[in-house]
Formats: C-alpha cells, sequence, structure tokens
C-alpha cells in the first residue's frame, strides 16, 4: 500500500509507471551472471550463477540489503536450477545434472551427486541447458546447441556427429537441440526436436510444456512453442540424434533443398513474436500465477535480448494453442539480459535473472517487479479469434465505443529457412468491416479477409478507458495458425 | 591474484568456514587446506590420445557461411579442451585435474591455478576469445596421466571434507572406488588416496605455463593485425564479415557506405564513424539493431587502428 501512495504521490493516478523495477544486489564483486533462480519452498530465493557459485539469501524488502551466503560451488555454466529445500539443490551445468546436499547443517552443500547424464558436450561454449519440474518427481531439459562463432573440442564428451557438426547452430554432441524427458530416478529419453536454442522451458499449472526460443538459422522470427512428445519443431541439426531420421542423411543440407518436406515435418510456433517489435530472444517462459494481481493465467516471455518482457494471450482453437503476444513490461529501469522468471511464493512479486556473458553489451542481475497497484493496466487482456475477426476484451471500461479508425489490421506469414530470421512476408492491409461493442469493456472486429497461417497486426489507436487512464499498450500480434470453423 | 578469503563466520553458536563467492578476478586461487573447485573448460596440456579411450573424437568440418547457408573455403579447428573434468586447487601448493567421463587424475601441476581471462573476460564486457577460449594453466605441470586399461567407467560424484576436500566416487565395472588426492610436503609429488590405500606420487617438471597472454604485440597497425584482433576480442559473433545478419550489423561493404542509424541523418562510415563506433559504439545506433548492446572494448590506440584498416579492407 505504501509503495502505492509513493507513486501516487510522485507521477499522479493517471501516468504511475505500473511496476516497480528494483535491483537486488548481490555481494561486491561478485559477478552477478544469473544462469538461473528457484524458491525453497521456505521461500529462501536460490541462484545459479554462471561461474560456478550457487548463493542463497531471505528476501527483505530492502533490494540492496539482502545477506547473500554462499551454498555451493564448482557448477561450470548451470542455467538451470530446482530447489528442493534450503539444504538441497539439482542444477544442469554443462555435462550434467547434479545434485548438491549440505548433509550436515553447517550452510554449504557437501555431497554432490550426479542425478541425470547423458547428453553430450563438445567444448563448445554455447551448450547452456535449463530445466523444468514434469510435476512427477523428474524434469524436462532443453538442451542448447552449440554455435559456429566457437569451436568444438578435439575429445568430446559423447558420441560425435559430422552431420551435426554443419551449419550455424549445431549438434555434433547427442541430444544438442531436444528436449528430454529426466524421470524421479534420473533416466533421460529424447522427448521432442528441432530446437536452436531454447533457453528456458515452463510446465504450467495444467500441465503443459512451453519453451521459447532465438530467432536466427530457421526461426523466422521469435518462437513459442507448445511441446508434446515426438515432434520436431523445426531446427533441422538434432535431426542427426532423432532414431526416425536416416544415419546417412545431412538433416540440415536436406531442408535447404526441400522446404516442403520441411514445412511437413515440422510443428509451427503456437505463437509468433516479432523479434524487432517484441522480442527479440527468448528466455524462460512462465505462467502468471494466480495470485498475481494482473493478467493472471497469461504467459510471461523474458527478452533476453532487450529491455522487455512478453506477455502473451493463449487460447485454443481447432484443439491447438495460439494467441497473441504484446509488452507486459518495455523498459520502466528493466535491464536486457532477461532470461529466468520466478514468481514470490505469495504470488505478489517476480523475480527476473539476467545474463548475456559474452554475448554482447554485459546486462547480468537479478531484478524484483512489484505492482504498484492492484488495479490491472488499461490493456486488452483477451485477445480472440472469431470466424471472421478478433473479439478485444480489455481490462476496464472504455471511454467510448471503438470504431473502425481505432483499429488498424494488418497480416503478414513467415517462412523459417536457414537464413538467420526471415522477412515478413505477403502483406497485407486489412479493411475492418464492422465493429461491434459487445461489453463496456469488450469489442467484436470483423475484417475483409481472415486466413489461416498467417500473423494479424493490431495497431491500437491511444484510446482511454471510461477513468481516463491511456491504453498501456498499441501494438499486439496474433498468430492464426487455426481459424475457428474453418 | 587474489586468493579466495577465508571468512570465519558465527552462525547458530556453530563457527564454520566459509569461502568467498568467486569474483570477476580471473585467476581465482584456493587454500592449501580449503581447495577451490572449478568446472570449465581445462586445456589438454598433451595428454596421450589414449587416456581420452572414453570420449568421442571430434573431426575438422568444413567452414560454413551463414551468407549463403553453404561450406566455405577452409575447415575448422578444434580447441584442445577437455570437456567435462574438475579442476582442483590447493593455491600454489597443488592444482590437478580429474575427469569425469575417464574417471581418473589426469594431470597436475604446482605454482598457480587456472587464468579464466579467455573464457570470463573482463568486468564490464566480458569478451570471450572466440575460438580460444579455453583455460590457461599458470604453474609447472609436473604429471600427465598415462594411458590404462579401464573398465567402463562411471562417475557418480564427490563428498566434500569439512575443509572443502574433494573425495570423487565412481564405477569402474562393478567396482566403486573413493579417491582423495592432496598436497604433500615437496616439489613436484602430492598424494593419492584410492579406497583407503595411500601412496604419494612425484613427477617431474614437464613445461612451464603463465597463464593466457594478453597483448597482441602489434607492431605497426595494419589490416592483418586488425583480423587478428577481430578474431581474439570475439567480434564475429555478432559482427559477419561477409553480409550475412547476425546481432550487429555486418562489416562486409560497411567502410565508405552510408549508415541509416537510429534517430538521426544517415552518416557516412568513414574512419572517423568506424572509430567512434568501436570506442563508443553506442553514440550512435544503425538501424533495426537494440541500441545500447555493443560493449565499449578498450584497445589500445594500435589494435584500433589496425580494426579500422581491416573493417576498411573488407569494402575492398
Amino acid at each position: 500500500m505504501k509503495l502505492a501512495l509513493f507513486c501516487l504521490l510522485c507521477a499522479g493516478p493517471l501516468s504511475a509507471a505500473p511496476y516497480l523495477v528494483e535491483d537486488i544486489k548481490f555481494p561486491p564483486g561478485v559477478p552477478p551472471e544469473v544462469g538461473a533462480i528457484d524458491f525453497a519452498p521456505d521461500g529462501t530465493l536460490f541462484v545459479v550463477l554462471r561461474r560456478g557459485d550457487v548463493m542463497r539469501a531471505t528476501p527483505k524488502k530492502d533490494p540492496g540489503s539482502w545477506t547473500w551466503e554462499l551454498f555451493a560451488t564448482g557448477f561450470h555454466n548451470g542455467c538451470g536450477i530446482d530447489v528442493i529445500s534450503r539444504d538441497q539443490v539439482r542444477v544442469t551445468q554443462m555435462a550434467d545434472m547434479t545434485e548438491a546436499t549440505d548433509t550436515n547443517g553447517d550452510g554449504t552443500a557437501d555431497r554432490y551427486r550426479v542425478f541425470a547424464s547423458g547428453w553430450g558436450l563438445s567444448g563448445n561454449y554455447h551448450e547452456t541447458n535449463a530445466l523444468t519440474e514434469d510435476g512427477k518427481g523428474g524434469y524436462y531439459l532443453a538442451v542448447g546447441t552449440a554455435s559456429h562463432n566457437g569451436p568444438t573440442g578435439e575429445y568430446t564428451l559423447g558420441e560425435y556427429s559430422k552431420f551435426g557438426r554443419r551449419g550455424r547452430n549445431f549438434a555434433s554432441v547427442k541430444w544438442k537441440g531436444t528436449t528430454l524427458h529426466c524421470d524421479a530416478e534420473g533416466n533421460l529419453t529424447p522427448f521432442c526436436f528441432g530446437f536452436r536454442m531454447h533457453n528456458g522451458i515452463h510446465l504450467d499449472s495444467s500441465g503443459i510444456l512451453w519453451c521459447g526460443d532465438n530467432q536466427g538459422d530457421w526461426r523466422a522470427t521469435t518462437p513459442l512453442y507448445h511441446l508434446e512428445k515426438g515432434n520436431f519443431y523445426g531446427h533441422p541439426s538434432s535431426l542427426v540424434w532423432d532414431e526416425r531420421w536416416p544415419s546417412d542423411k545431412d538433416p540440415l543440407a536436406t531442408y535447404r533443398e526441400d522446404l516442403d518436406a520441411y514445412n511437413k515435418h515440422r510443428t509451427m510456433p503456437a505463437v509468433q513474436i516479432p523479434h524487432q517489435e517484441m522480442n527479440r530472444s527468448a528466455g524462460e517462459p512462465y505462467e502468471i500465477p494466480a495470485h498475481f494481481p494482473h493478467f493472471p493465467g497469461q504467459m510471461l516471455l523474458p527478452d533476453n535480448n532487450s529491455r522487455r518482457i512478453t506477455r502473451i494471450m493463449l487460447e485454443k482453437v481447432n484443439g491447438k494453442f495460439q494467441g497473441a503476444c504484446t509488452h507486459f513490461l518495455n523498459e520502466g529501469g528493466l535491464r536486457s539480459g532477461n532470461h529466468r522468471v520466478r514468481f514470490s511464493p505469495d504470488g505478489q512479486q517476480l523475480y527476473v535473472g539476467q545474463t548475456v556473458r559474452g554475448w554482447g553489451r554485459e546486462a547480468e542481475g537479478l531484478q524484483r517487479i512489484t505492482p504498484t497497484e492492484k488495479a490491472e493496466p488499461f490493456d486488452i487482456t483477451s485477445f480472440k479469434i472469431t470466424p471472421k475477426g478478433f473479439e478485444l476484451t480489455f481490462t476496464r471500461e472504455l471511454a467510448g465505443s471503438l470504431t473502425e479508425s481505432d483499429l488498424k489490421f494488418k497480416s503478414f506469414t513467415y517462412q523459417s529457412r536457414w537464413t538467420y530470421g526471415s522477412p515478413q512476408e505477403n502483406k497485407k492491409d486489412h479493411q475492418v468491416t464492422a465493429v461491434k461493442m459487445t461489453g463496456s469493456k469488450s469489442v467484436e472486429v470483423t475484417l475483409d479477409s481472415l486466413e489461416a497461417g498467417r500473423v494479424y497486426q493490431l495497431d491500437l489507436a491511444k484510446i482511454k478507458s471510461k477513468d481516463g487512464t491511456n491504453i498501456q499498450n498499441v501494438l499486439f500480434y496474433y498468430t492464426a495458425n487455426e481459424v475457428p470453423g474453418k | 591474484m587474489k586468493s579466495r578469503l577465508l571468512l570465519p563466520l558465527l552462525f547458530l553458536g556453530l563457527s564454520r568456514v566459509v569461502a568467498d563467492p568467486l569474483t570477476y578476478d580471473t585467476n581465482p586461487l584456493g587454500e592449501v587446506d580449503r581447495p577451490l573447485i572449478l568446472r570449465t573448460y581445462v586445456p589438454d596440456p598433451g595428454l596421450d590420445p589414449a587416456v581420452f579411450a572414453h570420449h568421442g573424437k571430434a573431426s575438422k568440418s568444413p567452414k560454413y557461411s551463414p551468407k549463403t547457408g553453404r561450406d566455405t573455403k577452409g575447415e575448422y579447428g578444434m580447441m584442445r579442451v577437455i570437456p567435462a573434468a574438475i579442476a582442483v586447487n590447493h593455491g600454489p601448493a597443488l592444482s590437478y585435474v580429474w575427469d569425469t567421463t575417464e574417471c581418473r587424475l589426469l594431470y597436475a601441476w604446482q605454482g598457480g591455478f587456472l587464468d579464466l581471462y579467455p573464457y570470463w573476460g573482463i568486468e564490464g564486457s566480458g569478451g570471450r576469445r572466440s575460438f580460444d577460449y579455453g583455460a590457461r594453466l599458470v604453474g609447472n605441470l609436473f604429471y600427465l596421466a598415462k594411458p590404462m586399461k579401464t573398465e567402463t567407467p562411471k562417475f557418480l560424484g564427490y563428498d566434500l571434507s569439512e575443509m572443502g576436500v574433494p573425495t570423487f566416487r565412481y564405477r569402474l565395472g562393478d567396482q566403486e572406488y573413493a579417491e582423495t588426492i592432496l598436497p604433500v610436503d615437496g616439489l613436484y609429488s602430492f598424494q593419492r588416496t584410492v579406497n583407503g590405500k595411500a601412496t604419494t606420487l612425484k613427477g617431474e617438471l614437464l613445461s612451464e605455463h603463465q597463464g593466457f597472454e594478453r597483448n597482441l604485440k602489434i607492431k605497426s597497425a595494419t589490416a592483418e593485425a586488425g583480423e587478428q584482433v577481430f578474431g581474439a576480442y570475439g567480434c564475429v559473433a555478432c559482427h559477419s564479415i561477409d553480409g550475412s545478419q547476425g546481432h550487429g550489423p555486418s562489416l562486409q561493404g560497411l567502410a565508405g557506405s552510408t549508415r541509416p542509424v537510429e534517430g538521426g541523418d544517415p552518416v557516412k562510415a568513414d574512419a572517423a564513424y568506424l572509430r567512434e563506433s568501436i570506442l563508443s559504439p553506442n553514440a550512435k545506433t544503425a538501424k533495426g539493431f537494440p541500441p545500447g548492446y555493443m560493449p565499449p572494448y578498450q584497445l589500445s590506440a594500435q589494435e584500433v587502428d589496425s580494426l579500422v584498416l581491416y573493417i576498411q579492407s573488407l569494402s575492398k
């Protein structure tokens, strides 16, 4: 309450920033290169730093006065952490997933055990791994690829594939570019294939598995994928580790030459997120919990390469997930490097872990995001497709009825291929043929045409709510893989 | 070369010793009684290839052109690093590398530990060395493992003593082992204890290592030297030289062209612009790229001059 009052006094109710963004400080001299973050059941926050240390602290209100303790050390570029208890963590590092336990209660881990291993490691700097719990005591693991901006070693952990070594982001050793399932005993099995660099993976509260990826080769733009067993998600290199792929065939060359076969094989992103306008490089998707005051149930997708976090509104159409994206937070004190997300145990605050080490200007650290008021900012909270257009629902009552000129729609397509990203193609301007207010907060828009396989861009006028608040976002993209009733 | 400080802390009435976390110091050190454990890409200082019996073997690979999506002239070489080893340091008294793939001690040295500068870079800009980021040894190498026939190794993990000394646990076939390595008094020797049986191993000076040579030693500014600088600082991670897209603008044809920039009039990419873009990369932002993304590099005058010449050579 004090927080909201403070902003009320300093900026006035109409232009108050919806979120307070605070820097959580690490001890002086500690490189805050946050590989991953997670809370213990007792509310202790654990952070694995990329040089190898795991630190823990009890969150305090004052972001500058946390007492950090060194809990464990000696991890190689850990980018996934699951905190079992205040005394036990599991970390996905480059070569394996290791469990570190404090067995004697002195505050530091003394027993390190391999929990799961079996993926390879080539010696390339890029091969980091992330995790999410599977809800049954096991995990899904996102195993990253190598980059052609670095070499492999001479000797590799696990077998080496010369076809897997080809191209820009590559999979020269086992299971790079795949998602693995890890059972509660640590046994690994490939779950699905075709990732470039899914830096973060998330099982939502309904048990649905999601990941993002980085715009680049075989990634027209930044995607959000709904992951299902056995599918191929479009980056060919990892196919060398798919038993169904013929071992004498170079997947990269095959699909470079045959985009039709490629398109038949691959599963499309649920949401395509324009990389310049919205999100250049996806971190870990994360569902907003029910207790967070704003947009509960929607999906966040941090941008690892800009000072912003994307908000995604999903729906199921013809049995498949798709939806719209806009900014959750753009600037507002946020750093770049955003890639890990956790909500505080009470669901009222959002922690974002940041790192880009060795990849452009440093953007390393940990920030905390707190809504400045309970009420949601004035924005679109639901963006749904209809047989002839879209139904939009706002968080607040509108000042007046919307008209055709308030809603400009364009659409375009994307084709992923070997190039580093792909342009927006087959661009089309749309006529809004009807606008119908379906309530004080909702509107139904009819377009001149609506076609499956296109991304629809909405440029919204700078409208006001009934209580005089300006709209927070004016740019939205809806991925229409499916059109209902067709 | 600051060592990890030891901070005695009182905690719930128990006295304990806690090491400090790692810092930006790229030459971290442990203490003789309290080792530092680090997992990273450690160098292969010249081990017999047969020592890597349970590793995969990489090969040279055709260079990939991100511009054409096809192979281009040349081959990618390989780096002499060990992928999944653990490096341990007892201060100047002893450093060793124990490998989790072969499940054995690979080599040992005295007088220093690892120089992580090529991998970790420096505070404020990072700067991994693109094709040469393996950590470098510091000190005198005195022990190298010899080839040895073993049953299939399986690494289980390790336990730390009260002072943080690791005991590695592994299987060779069905037999389980526990192995602890400790410094002893005396040059080029250490103690190795396997399943309770201790032996002292003595080696001899094999090679001397001074870490990573930071200076490129450019005598006079040339485009060739600029190419070296370009490679050393990892510029290629963002800037291609063949016109292909990346995180930053390609350098092909950049020099002399007219550049659209964010929020301003187009500028001519003359030597002054190139210099500014290297030294104050955020003074102007090339159109279509994120602002504030490129770090300012701390380069010598000759390195900057050489880079400018190199970039200009890419427009010829």
